[in-house]
């Protein structure tokens, strides 16, 4: 049966704004980062779920192409919108994400974390969590084209994109935040608060490949 | 980027604020010193302040006597932090100890500490008027020392 030309569009433009919606999708993973904490994410909470859809919506022909490889029946992709109210409202949501979400929203709320993290100061509380959400926020666009480049291409692209995920996390992210914990080590040490977990953190945060090949030869 | 941000952050924190913080560090100590309240952590932490970079280094150091994928990894990092303080730190500690049961065995300290506030008082002041340059001291010990024991 051959599917109407509409029915072909709307799902075309759905696959089209799948990028623009893994935008989205990041700026609330960084509101939930705050939430959550800003330097550490609840397992299952909002932002880990988020960041999953990010994931999905940036490797969704891949995503796709795992079930068709399965014998299930996809429809499959165009080269674009052939009408143009549906063409129209693509460009209008692509300019409403680029222009008013990543180009004036999503500063606003960064400013708004750097505001919270005054008043977290103001209150007793490490600024930090508020500082790192902010950063998450101000580079949502580059972190997308970042996670595009880890795109394997492959039926397994969004597992390949979560495993580069954890990598950069482990091996480029972990080992800066490193410098933070001697920091925090040093302030704690002034106020006479324990100093051991933020050295055994640090130490930690240098070694994490190191410790999964630790737990997988544990159980291996 | 997000990872320049952490970076840019880190650089901040350790090689900007914190040495700076360590003139408040040097001020409270002093300030506890005068009302004869425990003040060496504030001391001490005035030196981390300014060796942030350099306990970083420390760590690094640490963590890399093994490969990045070597399940020992954390274990010889751990490892090698109780080796650095028990012959490192320890000696160095014990060599103060020595300097000060010499002091005490003198009655040094007992005139400065008991009875005798002037001592204090004169201490405290004298420190006041040169915490700039208690500071700068400081900072030629570490510059001094990043070119390792000689």
């Amino acid at each position: 049966m051959t599917i109407p030309q509409l029915l072909v569009d709307l799902l075309q433009l759905l696959f089209d704004l799948a990028v623009p919606g893994a935008i989205c999708t990041m700026v609330l993973a960084g509101v939930a980062l705050r939430q959550e904490g800003g330097v550490n994410f609840e397992a299952g909470g909002r932002f880990q779920r988020w960041m999953l859809w990010s994931v999905i919506l940036l490797t969704l022909p891949q995503f796709l192409a795992w079930f068709a490889a399965q014998g299930i029946s996809v429809p499959p992709q165009t080269a674009g919108v052939s009408g143009p109210w549906l063409m129209g409202m693509e460009t209008t949501f692509k300019s409403f994400v680029t222009d008013v979400v990543v180009g004036r929203l999503v500063p606003v709320l960064a400013a708004f974390f750097v505001l919270k993290a005054a008043l977290d100061t103001a209150q007793g509380q490490s600024p930090l969590g508020s500082v790192v959400s902010a950063m998450f926020l101000l580079t949502v666009s580059t972190s997308v084209r970042l996670m595009q480049g880890w795109n394997s291409g492959s039926t397994f692209g969004t597992t390949d994109m979560l495993a580069s995920l954890w990598n950069f996390l482990a091996g480029t992210i972990l080992p800066e935040a490193a410098g933070l914990a001697v920091v925090g080590a040093v302030i704690s040490y002034s106020r006479q608060r324990p100093v051991m977990p933020l050295v055994a953190s640090a130490l930690a945060f240098l070694s994490v490949s190191a410790l999964w090949k630790l737990v997988q030869a544990m159980v291996g | 980027m997000f990872e320049n941000g952490i970076l840019n952050l880190t650089n901040w924190a350790g090689n900007v604020i914190m040495p700076t913080l360590a003139g408040l560090f040097i001020a409270g100590a002093i300030y506890r010193f005068s009302k004869s309240l425990p003040y060496s952590h504030l001391s001490w932490a005035a030196m981390a302040a300014l060796m942030c970079s350099g306990l970083l280094r420390v760590l690094e150091a640490f963590a890399q006597q093994a490969g990045a994928n070597d399940p020992d990894r954390y274990w010889i990092s751990l490892l090698t932090l109780v080796n650095w303080v028990g012959n490192v730190l320890l000696p160095i500690y014990g060599a103060l100890q020595v300097a000060i049961m010499v002091a005490h065995f003198a009655g040094l300290l007992e005139r400065m500490n008991i009875g005798e506030a002037w001592v204090r008082n004169l201490v405290t002041a004298m420190a006041c008027f040169s915490v700039s340059g208690l500071l700068r001291l400081g900072e030629f010990w570490i510059a001094n020392g990043t070119a390792g024991v000689r």
